[in-house]
């Protein structure tokens, strides 16, 4: 309504502070999505909605409560704020609990732009006729696209408020827009679904619903035949999107919380060479129109740009304030969260750094390997690094993508894994707030028949 | 129902009749208010206690396969006649202003607590981590960490429709969580985590107490320390009961849910009556059991829940609707429709999900196979339901050696194609036994709590994922 979430931060952190907190922080997310699905030419869906939250943590005698709400009347607010500081007794006292300190704080960097007036002003047509576009261009791409399981488009406005008793007031504005198709294709008797998307915060960032639908629609019918190949060890080769979701669980493991608790396979290895000097992983908080991008995290630290592991060796773990103090070191800006919860640790834009060799001439050097494209399940345990997920993908047979694959896994252990990387192409690609480029592992185990 | 609506309804009657004005043929209002409360234990202290409110109000609109959707978490009038207006968008026709009055439906009632969770006071909440924490530091000196957490919500939904129903519910859900961390020889670092609870009253933890959840975390990542690698490849493999009932979720049920069987994206599509398992196999979809985490008086568009047999003997029954999708493949709703929250619409979801028992003792479901992978324990799963590919992590197995457990094996994944592993099910145990009620299922981004069931089950040549490969060196 007519709140100004500033002026609401700002009198939620005041009203705990006189009922008692010795610090307060709260943090308001207000945004709007709206979405558009389309089916047979047809739309299927329009979804519009503006929504709310904010919240409230307060520390009171080293003890830490939470609370957050969707509702900003101004009568529920003081009970709100009672409410968030008498959870706080439930709570232990920790001396280490707190915001962050005066040398974690700071300006905030100058990260550009990451709100896009176009986005924030696109007309329902657009993201009516780009759908329909997809669906079209999917279907028409080959006769064996038996349907479409979906088509999407849409967009989301987002701000960000935060206010704490630290002195520290934030806030941002951004914009993302999104296309995204499912194509399912069939021949004899088998069906094979795949999916391709495109998100970017700027209009004119965002691939066209052309390339989103042929690229869903080629992923889907190249599947079609496929079959379990013997279990072997073999080199693999995940591609830029299989590559992100390893280098994800990599992340994972430099979560400085698990590292304190030795519940990470990383945690004795700080300085220590992982992997090849070609691999290079980065956490840029600042990096130009990610939609990762953010001047300040969660908890109101300033964001940077930081290698996790340069050139093979492992250079830092994420921290945020909290888990900072324990681990007697700084917080990394890395607090990440929503309304609904407390900070945690999490990363901004994380990137694998590309190399200098085409995809293709990667693929070349392989005499026999599997070539991943789609994963199942979760299957990395980042307490010991071991790696397990269902595969699909295709065949590598002298140096040439052959026969589709499916039913498999791929497994191995992450640190190994990360050391039997021996080769990198130059075709990093993001999707979403994680990027890779294609990456090849010297030999893993991938088991079938 | 002694308190007021959570809307006034003639309030509800005059949304109805807005998102209406364009001729559509159907409008619901679904409205709700969801409290929850949280403990979280991290390194023998209780890091903090949260609790939340969210409420708001979704607007669907119907006109034949087209959806308008709008909420709105702003509870004035003006808001929700916006959201109204907006739904109402999707429609074309002119349409003369209706009005419309809804009435309650009689509902069910597998689940009624008389103290909400959420006027329970936080302290007996805290309670219960602090001692699964104790408990699981006691159970043996390698275990090292510990997090514990307890989560409970207090949801009151309002659905109201243009067919004149309407149905209120309150439900409540809780979960304990606890895990644990072993450390062994040589810094090796094994996890074990267990919980339960459901739509249950909070003396549950009277009896299925925080001490007895510790001590199977801690007891599962100590016996899981010293673990081998799996071997890879196509094996024997046994389901332990409960918890194992995952595999049915993620091979079969998901396949079943009206919505991918309508766009033929399911390989079940088609199928009913067709022969999809082995006639061991009979599967149930049940959102009537008493307190369990996946039952529901009433769905989130108003529908009871239902007892549904989805296979029988191996042959396919049917599927699980909710009423969009019913209504476009001329069936009836099963009480199917599901969503997470009020930003969502409902979706043909599973509730609890089980596989009937069958004859064979455990025992001799064991003792009947020369080598194998017994499955103790689960983690995730997932589907692609267009191939029928699953995967799920096991993270608690063991060798079987002549017809008896062996070592502790790691790293373990199943992966298969549901109706290739339904047929290869050969024996299914005497020992039904549903999971504790710690499931949450994902599906298009919506969380929903769910059961699920198992008796002890033995599947033969299932793909086993694992870094050794039989024969090879390493």
């Amino acid at each position: 309504m007519s709140t100004n979430p500033e002026q609401l931060a700002k009198k939620l952190v005041a009203r705990a502070k006189k009922m008692g907190a010795k610090q307060a922080e709260a943090f308001v997310q207000i945004g709007r999505e709206a979405t558009c699905r389309v089916r047979d030419g047809e739309i299927e869906h329009l979804t519009q909605a503006t929504s709310k939250g904010v919240g409230l943590r307060v520390f009171v005698k080293n003890r830490l409560g939470f609370a957050f709400t969707s509702d900003f009347d101004a009568s529920g607010l003081n009970a709100f704020v009672d409410r968030a500081i008498q959870l706080a007794e439930a709570a232990a006292p920790n001396p280490l609990n707190g915001l962050p300190k005066d040398d974690e704080l700071g300006d905030f960097p100058d990260v550009g732009p990451l709100f896009d007036a176009e986005v924030a002003s696109l007309a329902p047509d657009w993201k009516i006729n780009a759908a329909l576009a997809m669906e079209k261009v999917a279907r028409s791409h080959d006769p064996r696209i038996k349907t479409i399981e979906s088509v999407e488009a849409g967009e989301t406005v987002g701000e960000i408020f935060l206010a704490s008793s630290a002195g520290v007031t934030g806030a941002s504005q951004g914009t993302s827009v999104y296309l995204y198709t499912a194509a399912v294709a069939e021949a004899d008797g088998q069906l094979q679904n795949s999916w391709w998307y495109d998100a970017r915060r700027f209009l004119k960032d965002l691939e066209s619903p052309e390339h989103v639908a042929t690229e869903a629609a080629r992923r889907a019918v190249r599947m079609l035949g496929a079959k379990k190949v013997k279990s072997q060890q073999v080199p693999v080769v995940f591609d830029p999107m299989m590559a992100a979701s390893f280098i994800g669980g990599i992340a994972g493991a430099v979560n400085g919380d698990s590292v304190f608790k030795k519940a990470s396979f990383l945690a004795d290895k700080l300085g220590a060479t992982i992997a090849p000097p070609s691999v290079t992983i980065v956490d840029d908080g600042l990096m130009p129109k990610g939609l990762a991008t953010s001047p300040f995290d969660g908890e109101g630290v300033p964001t940077r740009r930081s290698a996790l592991i340069e050139q093979g060796v492992l250079k830092t773990f994420l921290y945020d304030a909290f888990t900072a103090r324990k681990a007697k070191t700084r917080s990394t800006g890395n607090a990440s969260r929503g309304y609904r919860s407390l900070p945690s640790i999490g990363t901004h834009n994380l990137f694998l750094e590309p190399g200098t060799i085409t995809p293709e001439a990667l693929i070349k050097d392989v005499p026999h390997g599997l070539y991943v494209t789609a994963m199942l399940g979760h299957g990395a345990n980042l307490v010991t690094g071991e790696y397990s997920r269902g595969a699909n993908g295709l065949w590598i047979e002298n140096g040439e993508l052959t026969r589709p694959v499916q039913e498999v896994t791929v497994a191995g252990n992450m640190l190994d894994m990360l050391q039997r990387i021996d080769a990198i192409a130059n075709d990093l690609t993001f999707r979403g707030s994680v990027g890779a480029p294609t990456i090849r592992f010297a030999e893993l185990t991938v088991s079938g028949e | 129902m002694s308190q007021a609506p959570l809307l006034p309804l003639s309030l509800v009657e005059r949304l109805l009749s807005a998102a209406m004005e364009r001729g559509a043929e159907f409008a619901e209002v679904y409205v709700e208010r969801n409290e929850n409360t949280a403990v979280v234990l991290d390194e023998k202290k209780v890091k903090s206690a949260q609790a939340g409110l969210s409420q708001g109000v979704g607007l669907r609109v119907i006109a034949g396969a087209k959806v308008g959707y709008a909420y709105s978490d702003d509870l004035e009038d003006e808001a929700l006649f916006r959201a109204a207006h907006t739904a109402a968008f999707i429609a074309h026709g002119g349409g003369s202003e209706q009005s419309f009055k809804v009435s309650r439906t009689p509902l069910p009632t597998f689940y009624r607590l008389t103290d909400h969770l959420a006027s329970i006071a936080v302290e007996k909440k805290r309670d219960l981590v602090v001692r699964a924490n104790r408990a699981a530091h006691a159970y043996d000196k390698r275990i090292k960490q510990v997090m514990a957490s307890y989560a409970d919500s207090t949801k009151r939904v309002l659905v109201a429709n243009t067919l004149g129903h309407l149905a209120e519910d309150t439900q409540d859900l809780c979960r304990i969580s606890v895990m644990a961390v072993a450390e062994g020889k040589k810094g090796e670092r094994r996890t074990g985590s267990f919980g339960g609870g459901g739509r249950v009253p909070f003396t549950h933890f009277d009896t299925f107490t925080p001490e007895h959840v510790a001590r199977e975390a801690a007891r599962m990542a100590c016996a899981t320390l010293g673990a081998s690698d799996a071997i890879a490849g196509e094996q024997t493999v046994v389901l332990a009961p409960g918890w194992s009932g995952i595999l049915l979720h993620e091979a079969v049920g998901h396949g079943l849910e009206a919505d991918f069987i309508r766009k033929g994206t399911s390989l079940f599509a088609g199928k009913v009556g067709e022969k999809v398992a082995s006639e061991l196999v009979t599967v149930i979809d049940d959102g009537t059991m008493a307190n369990a985490r996946g039952s529901l008086n009433v769905d989130d568009e108003g529908t009871p829940a239902q007892f549904k047999v989805l296979i029988e003997r191996g042959i396919l029954k049917g599927y699980m609707y909710d009423s969009l999708n019913a209504k476009l493949m001329g069936k009836s709703s099963t009480g199917s429709g599901r969503r997470e929250s009020f930003k969502h619409t409902p979706l043909p979801r599973m509730t609890n999900t089980y596989l009937a028992p069958g004859e064979d003792t455990p025992e001799d479901i064991i003792r009947g196979v020369d080598t194998g992978v017994y499955c103790a324990n689960f983690g995730g799963g997932q589907v692609d339901i267009t191939n029928g590919n699953f995967v799920f992590e096991v993270s608690e197995a063991y060798e079987i050696k002549k017809g008896k457990l062996a070592k502790p094996l790691k790293g373990v994944t199943l992966i298969g194609v549901g109706p290739v592993a339904l047929k290869n099910v050969s024996r299914v145990g005497n020992d039904p036994m549903p999971d504790p009620g710690m499931g949450t299922c994902g599906k298009d981004g919506q969380g929903v709590p769910v059961g699920v069931g198992l008796p002890t089950v033995r599947i033969d040549k299932m793909t086993v994922g694992g870094t050794r490969v039989a024969g090879g060196k390493r």
